[in-house]
């Protein structure tokens, strides 16, 4: 087990460290880390317990570690895989010094151009970092310079090629730090050479572990789980970290909770590891666990953005409108130029009905950023909420060309084309969304009733999929039923009764009633009445006779039938030969 | 939305534009003189202009030609002055120090051009006419530099030093004094790699130019423009085919890689819509005609739609090119893929031709398009059933949102479909569809559904004037009519009428309205104006007028017709109308195989391979040799034709299945069959009966090619034939076909029947000779001018038969004519192994020689004989040679 103090240490040195190579992301990451470790009661400032006393009580509610002082599994990490960080140079050079403000300031070509004759690592690497933001800078620009009339034209980093040669160059003299080899990883990555970026960024990790850009750049090249286990990382706890946002991106919710639970044993009061826990959580559809640990986190920490839209789609789901609109205009205050903010706009407008202006803010959001994924799906649902059919399955497929796993999108497709009539064309885009989700009930019930249309009608393909659906513990209860009609209507009544036994059951366990329950016990009480079981037919007879309605009725003469029948005219049915 | 295009007709000055408008300073200075300072002659200067008129033309051409190879181009334009011309370009492009240059030149520009209003223009005066060709050239080229913004100039201004730069290299060995200090410094800043690059394209412009440059010097037109004329086409193929050879030897993977980079590089000048619209066409085309040859590799193609792709992201035709591609490369999932991004993104309403842009569609989109697509994909791959039910959705979206275009396509579509599938069982897939078209039509036979689709998709065709579709549903009529003759209703039983509905001038009439096409496409309104072949081609016959009307072989082995090189420039016919026309000739020349004309069936297939054998599909272009590799079998003897085989063999992938292979098989049988090798015979049989899936009904037509031949080697086999039975008994037979073919207008199966009537008669005995050879003299017109080697042969051996029992004859007076005929037979027979005929033929030359005394060549025709005996007795021997 690692201990908390040394944890602390290598934090705090890292932190030094990084912000003066100007990895402002991986520093203010690393920071937050540092004070979601819990503190040492011994040396508590008042400021200190203050900020992290705030919230504790429904925290411990949902941590599963109730008693954090326990100790933990050890993992097996070696005390000597974790080095201190090496402390750099005591004195900075005056041009080192002049070139991080100049950076500070933005000012990227002119901070790498003071740098030109310096041979330190840290202000080479600074240079080439600097380099490497100013043409990112310069893309940027260009992107929309260029737009043409088919679009984002061709804009590229144009530094990448030089960035390339020198890094490689430095690589092959050894004489690159594991700075210089994340800068070389980003740069391999965004030239398209994926294998060579990844060993890169192994290295740059294994020889420092504390930059999370390196990690994330790493996780993002991940894209199956064949490639995470073929890596070669050292242990250290920050691949914990790692492994748990790459299990996430990889749809293995639970493997990733649990990487996080570890980690909680030391970063009790750690932001990240509860937004993360919670997103793990809203993809296991938890969602009203994951509506108090979202207010616990805005309660410590207001004016965060990120992973907010998150939430607001749990508030959007459980249709908790003022809670939205409180929460959009607070990010919308905090920072409305930040595509979560847009996004979270839009799902309120989306909530309240006014579609095309949840366009306008999810186009926004997109502007801010082309590869928003939950953004071009949500957008999506916008369209067709707006009946725009061809405009809906144009935000879907892009949202699938981003990630082409994101079922939600496929199912969207799916339902697009079924709404145009297509359904045997939409039918590949339910397969689609199955594959990547098979365990979820409603995908499956889709799909069903894709084969179920009057188009097709191709009851058995349906049936199979109510029956994959019930497996999967349809909770609104759609397959049972849907299945008890559909060999009704096939004549098979022993399955039929089955499934309206099977179907009843669950409604008695929830405690429903309703047409569906009537329609179950009416077939049931006529079909064990044919077969001559008199006792359970009257079972269910009696069961109707709680309800007023035109059932009621049928349960009454259903019975005397039943009486009828008992008492030695076994060949008369009242119900059919009335006299 | 954010999937549609915006469309523009965008005019982006680019410095190739730039160098065109320097060039037409020259042409026309403001100066007031009748012949501006560097020309020499009027003949000259009307050179330039036509040259200039090329280059504005092919302005809208994807490819832009680089600083380097408009050098080039100058230089053979240009004669004595080409340095001069030179020499001002680069010095004008180097004078552009700044942005501000560029107003400048520009301004400039405005002189050159006449004014508008005023009609008084002095005699002598060059002053460019604002409304002619090239002046409006350079009014959409200052318009076009005017509407750009501060960035635009500065991104024009840094491609042009991009584009001088690209051209210092090549142009340092002809222009040494270009090579000044800044280019040097621009050599230091370039990074290795790039110069590693340079380098190379040096190399290869130095080869080029060593080849280029000798008949140069010789200074007579006609071979200086064939080097051109060969130059410019290197240089354009290498560009168009882009990356096509990357495996290549490693000049040209580093001229390859050279060109990867133009491409990025060219990328910086935004091309029109319609320019990159027409190019994919282009692209499209190529990856239909090459198929799955294996000199075309798709992975090629596919990177470089990748890159495109990449370049261009909004551009969705890529993902519909992809797909293409994919589909010929038999990727099923790839191509699956493709094809629902594509119309994802589209809605099926970017770039497709077949749809007219009409109101109101863009609201729902054409998805309806995509059924259809899909279904003809799943068609390609094997999956009738699915992709049947796919077309019959395509039918009922269609029908809702009445679009009658993709209706009748999809009509069609389905008829096709149902008519290669056959027997198999689609009733319970057509029953459970309910749209009126195909549910009329569930309790009928599968021809009768084909033919009533046919017709309402030829219908609803012809009133949409879809000259296309209307030309191949033609076509698609005359292949049913062929396949499926049809009898008069109620007549049934020896008395009713022979006359049938289907007869031969229908079939004629069907192909000759599809071939109406090429006459009538061009009034056809397509939304595809611009084809990427078409602007492109203004440059390529540039050198046309000067240079020799003569065709030479080799010049012409792209297109290997005179009448395609004058379409080339004249109009350009499209390559799905070339393919159309194509395909009717093609089925002319089945047609006049069905009706037993082997002549002009060869003649109808040597028309389609010498005319559209480049421009159509390879599946075509494989059932053309495959036709002419099979009247070669028959009427040229085996050797010749497995020499034709093994050259089509190397032109076109044998993949399993491929119709080459099936070829092989049948000849292979034929063969054994002749040479009375029956176990060989048997083992193909089941080869080419293991080549049919196992799936009921597919392949049907195979299984029963598989089961006929295998039923005619049993029948060999037990020795089985009219001869051995009796002769009385075969009459009626004989007769009755004689009868059918005459109502089926078979002619040469009639031929032949008539030969077997002349061997019956025959049979009967010597006093029946003299008719048999009057039935025979009726037949022989059609046999020789039609027949294969084997039916002439045997009506030869027959006629000899006649003669030599018939009592009136006598061979001592006449031999020459019973001779003749042996003669002839024993030659061809040799041609086609064909063992037993021959030595049947041979034996009876003996006889006669023997008759006649001559003893020479009476044993010449008995070894003859034993020959033939010992290699029918002893089929392993030969079949040792086959293997």
């Amino acid at each position: 087990m690692v201990s908390k103090d040394s944890c602390r240490n290598e934090i705090r040195a890292a932190i030094r460290q990084l912000s003066d190579r100007c990895l402002y992301s991986a520093a203010k990451w690393a920071g937050e880390q540092l004070v979601g470790i819990e503190q040492d009661p011994s040396n508590f400032t008042p400021a200190n317990t203050r900020f992290q006393r705030g919230s504790s009580s429904i925290r411990r509610r949902f941590s599963t570690n109730e008693s954090i002082s326990t100790p933990l599994p050890s993992v097996g990490f070696s005390q000597a895989a974790t080095p201190l960080p090496e402390e750099d140079e005591a004195i900075d050079g005056d041009f080192y010094l002049l070139a991080k403000s100049y950076f500070d300031c933005r000012e990227y070509r002119r901070a790498s151009h003071v740098l030109r004759d310096q041979v330190s690592k840290k202000s080479v690497f600074l240079r080439y970092y600097a380099l490497y933001l100013a043409g990112e800078k310069r893309k940027e620009e260009e992107m929309i310079e260029l737009e043409g009339p088919l679009g984002k034209s061709d804009a590229i980093n144009r530094e990448l090629v030089s960035l390339e040669r020198d890094l490689s160059a430095l690589r092959r003299t050894g004489a690159i730090d594991s700075f210089g080899l994340y800068l070389y990883g980003v740069v391999l990555k965004e030239k398209g050479n994926e294998s060579l970026a990844r060993a890169s960024l192994v290295e740059s990790v294994n020889s420092y572990p504390w930059n999370w850009s390196a990690w994330s750049e790493l996780q993002s090249l991940c894209t199956s789980i064949e490639v995470l286990n073929s890596l070669n990382l050292s242990n250290h706890w920050m691949k914990e970290f790692f492994l748990g946002n790459a299990y996430q991106e990889l749809r293995m919710h639970t493997e990733s909770l649990a990487k996080y639970e570890y980690l909680q044993g030391i970063f009790s009061f750690s932001n990240y590891i509860q937004a993360q826990t919670a997103k793990a959580q809203y993809s296991l559809r938890e969602f009203d666990q994951v509506e108090i640990m979202f207010e616990e986190l805005l309660r410590n920490d207001p004016y965060r953005v990120e992973d907010m839209d998150l939430y607001s789609n749990v508030l959007y789901a459980k249709e908790a409108c003022a809670a939205l609109s409180y929460l959009a205009h607070k990010v919308f205050l905090t920072d409305k130029y930040r595509p979560e903010s847009c996004c979270i706009i839009g799902n309120y407008y989306s909530l309240k009905g006014q579609h095309e202006k949840a366009v306008m803010y999810f186009r926004r959001a997109l502007k801010l950023n082309k590869k928003y994924l939950s953004a071009w799906t949500l957008m999506g649902h916008e369209y067709v909420e707006m009946k725009n059919t061809p405009a809906a399955i144009d935000a879907y497929r892009r949202a699938v060309d981003i990630n082409p796993c994101d079922y939600r999108a496929w199912y969207g497709l799916g339902q697009a084309y079924e709404m145009m009539g297509m359904p045997f064309y939409a039918l590949h885009y339910f397969r689609k969304s199955i594959f990547f989700l098979p365990n979820d009930s409603r995908l499956w019930i889709a799909m069903a009733k894709c084969y179920q249309t009057e188009q097709l009608y191709m009851l058995e393909e349906a049936i199979k999929c109510y029956k994959r659906a019930v497996n999967c513990t349809d909770t609104e209860g759609i397959a049972l039923n849907q299945l008890a009609k559909l060999h009704q209507k096939l004549g098979r009544n022993e399955e039929a009764a089955f499934y309206f036994e099977k179907d009843l059951e669950r409604m008695d366990a929830e405690g429903l009633e309703g047409p569906n329950m009537f329609e179950a016990l009416v077939f049931l009480a006529t079909h064990f009445k044919t077969h001559k079981k008199f006792e359970e037919a009257e079972v269910y007879c009696t069961r109707l006779l709680d309800y007023s309605g035109p059932e009621k009725e049928k349960a009454k003469s259903l019975l005397r039938g039943i009486r009828m029948a008992q008492t030695g005219f076994p060949s008369m049915d009242l119900e059919h030969f009335p006299i | 939305m954010a999937g549609l295009t915006r469309t523009a007709g965008a005019f982006a000055v680019t410095p190739h534009k730039i160098s065109v408008c320097i060039l037409l300073q020259i042409y026309a200075p403001s100066a007031q003189m009748s012949l501006p300072f560097p020309f020499s002659s009027v003949a000259q200067h009307n050179r330039l202009g036509l040259y200039l008129l090329s280059l504005t033309k092919s302005c809208d051409d994807i490819f832009e030609p680089k600083l380097e190879e408009l050098i080039n181009q100058l230089r053979e334009v240009g004669e004595e002055m080409d340095a001069w011309l030179t020499d001002h370009l680069t010095n004008r492009f180097s004078a552009l120090a700044s942005p501000d240059d560029l107003l400048n030149f520009f301004n400039d520009m405005r002189g050159i051009l006449g004014s508008l209003d005023s009609g008084v223009v002095q005699d002598d005066q060059i002053i460019l006419d604002p409304n002619s060709n090239l002046g409006m050239f350079v009014r959409r080229c200052i318009l076009a530099f005017n509407l750009l913004s501060f960035e635009g100039v500065c991104h024009l201004f840094s491609s042009i030093e991009d584009y001088c730069k690209e051209a210092h290299s090549s142009s340092a060995q002809f222009d040494a004094s270009n090579n000044n200090l800044e280019s040097l410094t621009q050599y230091d800043q370039m990074d290795m790699e790039n110069y590693a690059m340079d380098k190379a394209t040096e190399e290869i412009e130095f080869q080029k130019s060593a080849s280029g440059i000798v008949p140069f010097h010789l200074h007579t037109p006609e071979s200086l423009f064939k080097a051109t004329e060969g130059l410019l086409h290197t240089r354009k193929e290498t560009l168009r085919t882009s990356k096509k050879d990357t495996e290549a030897t490693p000049v040209a993977c580093a001229s390859s890689s050279t060109l990867e980079d133009t491409l990025v590089d060219e990328s910086l000048f935004l091309r029109t819509n319609l320019q990159i619209q027409g190019f994919l066409m282009e692209q499209a085309d190529a990856i239909e005609t090459h198929g799955s040859s294996s000199s075309f590799s798709s992975s090629s193609i596919e990177s470089f739609l990748e890159q495109l792709q990449n370049l261009a992201p909004e551009l969705h035709r890529v993902h519909f090119l992809r797909y293409l591609n994919k589909l010929h490369s038999d990727d099923y999932f790839a191509a699956l893929d493709n094809l629902l991004r594509y119309f994802d993104y589209s809605a099926g309403t970017e770039g497709f031709d077949l749809v007219p842009p009409s109101t109101g569609c863009s609201m729902y989109g054409r998805y309806e398009i995509a059924l259809l697509c899909l279904g003809m994909m799943h068609f390609r791959f094997g999956h009738p059933n699915l992709a049947l039910e796919v077309l019959t959705e395509a039918v009922r979206v269609s029908q809702q949102l009445s679009n009658d275009t993709c209706l009748a396509y999809t009509l069609a579509a389905m008829s096709n479909l149902l008519s290669e599938m056959g027997i198999a069982s689609t009733t319970c897939v057509l029953g459970s569809s309910y749209s009126p078209v195909t549910s009329t039509a569930s309790s009928l036979s599968v021809q009768q559904r084909v033919y009533i689709l046919l017709k309402e998709s030829l219908r609803r065709a012809d009133s949409l004037k879809l000259r296309r579709l209307v030309a191949s549903n033609h076509l698609a009529m005359a292949k049913f009519e062929l396949m499926h003759v049809q009898r008069p209703l109620l007549s049934f039983g020896p008395k009713a009428s022979t006359h049938h509905k289907t007869c031969p001038v229908s079939v004629c009439k069907e192909i000759r309205l599809g071939a109406h096409l090429i006459s009538d496409f061009s009034s056809e309104s397509s939304t595809m104006t611009i084809d990427g072949s078409l602007s492109s081609a203004w440059l390529k016959d540039l050198q046309k007028p000067w240079g020799p009307p003569v065709i030479s072989q080799d010049s012409g082995s792209r297109k290997s017709s005179t009448f395609f090189q004058f379409c080339d420039h004249l109009v350009s016919i499209p390559g799905s109308v070339a393919h159309l026309i194509g395909a009717s000739y093609l089925l002319r020349a089945t047609s006049w195989e069905l009706f037993g004309s082997a002549p002009m069936a060869r003649m109808n297939t040597l028309v389609y391979a010498t005319l559209f054998g480049d421009s159509s599909s390879s599946s075509d272009a494989e059932l053309a040799y495959l036709k002419l590799i099979q009247h070669l079998a028959l009427y040229k003897g085996y050797k010749d034709a497995f020499a034709a085989l093994k050259i089509a063999e190397e032109k076109f992938l044998t993949v399993s299945k491929s119709k080459i292979l099936l070829l092989k098989l049948q000849l292979l049988h034929e063969r054994a069959l002749h040479c009375g090798n029956l176990q060989l015979a048997q083992r193909i049989c089941n080869e080419l009966g293991g080549l049919a899936s196992t799936a009921m009904g597919v392949d049907m037509e195979l299984k029963v090619e598989a089961s006929l031949r295998e039923a005619r080697t049993l029948l060999a086999a037990k020795q089985y034939s009219q001869k051995s039975g009796n002769a009385v008994l075969g009459l009626p037979y004989a007769l009755a076909s004689i009868s059918f073919c005459q109502s089926f207008n078979l002619d040469l199966l009639k031929a032949s029947a008539t030969l077997t009537l002349a061997e019956l008669w025959l049979g009967l005995g010597s006093d029946h000779a003299k008719r048999a050879l009057d039935l025979l003299h009726g037949a022989f017109p059609m046999i020789l001018g039609h027949g294969g080697l084997e039916l002439r042969a045997r009506a030869y051996i027959s006629e000899a038969n006649c003669y030599l029992s018939d009592p009136s004859f006598s061979v001592s007076t006449d031999s020459d004519t019973v001779l003749d005929s042996l003669r002839q037979a024993s030659d061809e027979l040799q041609a086609l192994e064909y063992h037993e005929l021959a030595a049947e033929a041979s034996y009876l030359m003996a006889m006669v020689y023997d008759k006649l005394g001559q003893l020479d060549e009476r044993e010449e025709a008995a070894s003859l004989f034993k020959m033939h005996i010992i290699a029918l007795e002893n089929p392993q021997d030969v079949e040792q040679n086959m293997a």
